[in-house]
């Protein structure tokens, strides 16, 4: 059996734990860093070293771009300009670069050399440091202008600069000879020709047509129903010179392909060494963003260990929180402890319960890419797997149910995991009939119970967190809520306010439950309070009884 | 006479347009190149399109090629860059694409021929311009692909060359008052700056709109197309303008009681808005008819060629006298002379 890349977290688990969001949030600049990206993976079990080391990179840069502020403007606006011209690069060792490639490969070295000393004057890591191209340089700018203009200069090529100016002698000798046949013209003849050496007379005027018939050093060259077109033709000696003004001009282009060649070739040499200065631009540019990223969003260091745990302080979801920033809201940040076993997530609708588990996601996976976190501070302990079991549109929109997706999903879950994996299930069975939808939650929570795995389940299902081998984190939601200025709040308020109001009034924070103690049913509190008629709510009452 | 010396103390960039294909606009263009080498003025070569290609794309006339003097600033897409015969220096790469690769500007450097392409999108022209008056050009002058003169809009340009020829008609006479007439379009008088003007350019206005007692009245029509009844059935006697977004055809003004029409005034986005002919548009003047553009065209100066593809010909003297009578004050020349 041959040894499949390991894979840490699906398509689905990535883009619902907000992974996604956060490095399509991240400001790439260079199609370096933006293809690095791509192929970024995650650090798994027994490589928490190298994890290490690259949080301390992005912690170091986080603190360069701090001390740094003007360079990393400058360095940012560098990283804009850069194209992509590795293909040209692979390309320079099999066949001739046009002169548009070498424009835009002196171009990159240009920036190359920029990007090099800046980062040397903020001392950045030599990791990131491109390596010096001077030499290349040097061949391709040979007049050492540092501009970025380029055109197959004389100076690359003295027998070149010898056949342009030789070119340039033969056409005014040309023209030389072409005026003074035209001033012999005017002479004799009393015709005065263009500077393009020619002469158009209207056909009214047969006299002097017939007369220049007679010419020999003119020759018909253009005829309309109303005129005629007559050119000088070239005499003996500037045909002569005519001739080897093609020669030379011939010459002239094989000698552009010999230096074309020649810059090709020593592009190849150092093909090696730009390569691997794109690669590191891709890296700094991704480590930048990575820093500036966590430094605009508050993100903090993860703390990274060897057991498998899961912990964190005041915990933010970024793309929830970005939401509720722009609503002018304040994000209720949320602590939570984890370690192998069955934890629950009980409590308040509206209480945040999925957040929480996405949120869980987030911090783990971005500890695992080697992001910094948005908690105030995380302790975590690396996974070999990781999924998120979630109801979405993507399942409809494929002609399941929301149970028959869910199982199957369920499936790949029980299948996938193992040895250290972090489970992530929100409301299973939720869909189905409540006798065998809470059997069927707590067979899975005793399936799960035994394993090496961190299983963090939202529920609704009470009796589920009756075992004792389940820890119960409880949504605190309404709990401390004074219901009466809540009401008084609610009551002149339209939909959407009321939505607001009760979001205002939730406490998202989650406690640790170790008596078996009752959930919180706030389910028709809110219904009521979002407006459903008090005759349904109070009628629901009696039958709770 | 220093024909482009004038141009540019005037004006900075001027687009050639061609009043139908084969009007001689790219022979025209290399006049222009060759005025500008004997008179000394550093050009800018952009075009709308791709030009200066050997045959035209869409007719397979023959087409000349543009030849280029040393300093001249030109922009030649990447694909053509290598089958320019004149020596380029790559001076930058614009970030503008074309069907040919992104534009790149250059700068010549061994004077030879060139295939010339510009941007397509309007304000990327606009901003190419800049760039080129930027690295040393006195006046640039810019060659439309498509010999249209619906594209000599406004904007990207601050004067116009106007290319007409022997290709519009095997009738001189007809040829000229063709000419005169789009000539006389272009200069119709701008809307005065003042009220009604604030009111139509606040916004783009894509409905049928008048001015009534001062307010703006916005119809529910766009095009002016089988609008005349309808529109009117709208004005009354406190309507004085009637804006039209789109086309501007003779059946707009046909079906406007001739009593009304001499007492409103019809306001144009800019003169290539109008298709009516000459006959009818000087009736419809006669019966009282008033427009104002919100911009109108500078005809900087208008260029001949007295021989057309389809093969015949006109006298040339007799072509560029009877068109400087027609239009006595624009410079016309004759581009074969």
């Amino acid at each position: 059996m041959s040894t499949a890349v390991k894979r840490l977290a699906n398509v689905k688990t990535r883009r619902e734990t907000g992974l996604d969001y956060v490095i399509s949030a991240m400001n790439l600049l260079t199609p370096f860093g933006a293809k690095q990206i791509k192929e970024q993976k995650p650090f798994f079990p027994g490589q928490e070293g190298a994890l290490e080391a690259e949080l301390d990179r992005v912690g170091q840069m986080v603190e360069t771009a701090e001390q740094n502020h003007k360079e990393i403007g400058i360095l940012q606006e560098t990283f804009m300009m850069t194209k992509d011209n590795t293909f040209s690069i692979e390309r320079s060792g099999s066949s001739v670069l046009s002169v548009v490639e070498i424009f835009e490969l002196k171009n990159l070295l240009l920036l190359m050399d920029k990007i090099r000393s800046l980062s040397t004057r903020i001392s950045l890591p030599e990791e990131f440091v491109p390596e010096d191209i001077t030499e290349l340089l040097d061949v391709l700018d040979p007049g050492g202008d540092r501009l970025n203009t380029f055109y197959i200069y004389d100076s690359f090529s003295e027998k070149l600069a010898q056949l342009r100016r030789e070119k340039k002698n033969m056409e005014r000798e040309i023209r030389k000879g072409q005026k003074a046949l035209r001033s012999e013209i005017r002479e004799k003849h009393g015709l005065s020709l263009t500077p393009k050496f020619d002469i158009t007379i209207s056909k009214s005027d047969s006299a002097t047509i017939k007369m220049i018939e007679e010419i020999s050093e003119l020759a018909k060259s253009d005829e309309d129903y109303m005129s005629v077109t007559f050119t000088l033709v070239p005499d003996a000696e500037v045909q002569a010179h005519m001739k080897e003004l093609d020669e030379i001009t011939a010459d002239i282009e094989e000698e552009e392909l010999n230096v074309r060649g020649r810059l090709s070739k020593e592009i190849h040499k150092h093909s090696k060494r730009l390569l691997d200065n794109c690669e590191k631009i891709g890296r700094l540019d991704i480590i930048l963003a990575k820093a500036l990223y966590a430094k605009a969003h508050n993100c903090t260091k993860p703390e990274i260990v060897k057991e498998h745990v899961l912990e964190f302080e005041d915990g933010r979801h970024l793309q929830v929180e970005e939401i509720i920033k722009k609503k002018g809201g304040e994000y209720c940040p949320v602590s939570i402890s984890l370690k192998d076993g069955v934890t629950c997530i009980t409590g308040a609708n509206m209480g945040g319960k999925t957040i929480s588990l996405k949120l869980t996601g987030m911090v783990a996976i971005l500890a695992q890419y080697g992001y910094f976190v948005p908690c105030k501070s995380a302790r975590v302990g690396l996974s070999n797997f990781m999924q998120i079991l979630i109801g979405d549109s993507q399942s409809i929109e494929r002609g399941l149910s929301s149970f028959g997706s869910e199982m199957e999903e369920l499936k790949e879950i029980i299948d996938n995991s193992k040895d250290r994996s972090l489970l992530l299930i929100d409301e299973i069975a939720s869909g189905t009939n409540p006798v065998e939808g809470l059997a069927l939650t707590k067979s899975i929570v005793d399936y799960l119970k035994g394993k090496t795995y961190i299983s963090l389940i939202t529920t609704h299902f009470e009796t589920v967190t009756a075992d004792k081998d389940v820890v119960n984190m409880q949504v605190t939601g309404l709990a401390n809520v004074d219901f009466e200025k809540l009401n008084r709040e609610i009551r002149y308020a339209n939909r959407r306010e009321r939505i607001n109001i009760i979001q205002k009034y939730m406490d998202y924070r989650l406690t640790r439950v170790d008596d078996a103690a009752e959930i919180p049913k706030d389910a028709l509190n809110i219904a009521k309070m979002l407006g459903i008629s008090s005759s349904i709510i109070d009628k629901a009452k009696e039958y709770i009884v | 006479m220093y024909l482009l010396d004038e141009l540019s103390e005037k004006y900075k960039r001027i687009s050639i347009v061609g009043m139908a294909k084969n009007a001689g606009k790219t022979t025209a263009l290399n006049y222009l190149i060759e005025e500008a080498m004997d008179e000394g003025i550093t050009l800018g070569i952009t075009s709308t399109g791709r030009d200066g290609e050997g045959t035209d794309v869409v007719t397979g006339t023959d087409k000349p090629r543009v030849f280029l003097d040393t300093d001249t600033i030109v922009s030649v897409p990447k694909q053509l860059y290598e089958m320019a015969d004149a020596g380029l220096e790559i001076v930058k790469m614009t970030d503008y694409g074309s069907s040919l690769g992104q534009i790149m500007l250059c700068r010549v450097v061994d004077s030879g021929y060139v295939q010339v392409a510009g941007p397509v999108i309007n304000a990327q022209h606009v901003e190419m311009c800049e760039e080129m008056l930027r690295l040393g050009a006195d006046l640039v002058l810019i060659d439309g692909a498509i010999d249209r003169k619906s594209i000599a809009a406004p904007g990207t340009s601050d004067a116009i060359i106007l290319s007409t020829g022997a290709v519009l008609s095997r009738k001189m006479s007809k040829v000229v008052e063709e000419t005169a007439h789009t000539v006389n379009l272009y200069r119709l008088p701008n809307l005065e700056d003042g009220r009604e003007r604030d009111l139509l350019t606040e916004e783009n206005i894509e409905q049928i709109s008048l001015i009534r007692d001062g307010q703006l009245v916005t119809l529910d029509r766009s095009t002016g197309l089988g609008a005349g009844k309808f529109l009117d059935s709208k004005i009354d006697d406190k309507v004085t303008h009637v804006f039209v977004p789109g086309a501007f055809t003779h059946s707009i003004v046909a079906d406007i009681n001739p009593k009304k029409l001499r007492n409103i005034t019809f306001v144009l986005k800019d003169p290539t808005k109008i298709f009516i002919g000459t006959m009818m548009w000087n009736q419809f003047r006669k019966r009282g008819l008033n427009i104002k553009v919100l911009e109108n065209i500078n005809v900087a100066a208008i260029t001949v060629n007295p021989t057309s593809p389809g093969g015949y010909a006109f006298d040339h003297e007799e072509l560029v006298k009877a068109m400087q009578e027609a239009i006595p004050d624009i410079p016309v020349i004759d581009v074969r002379m």
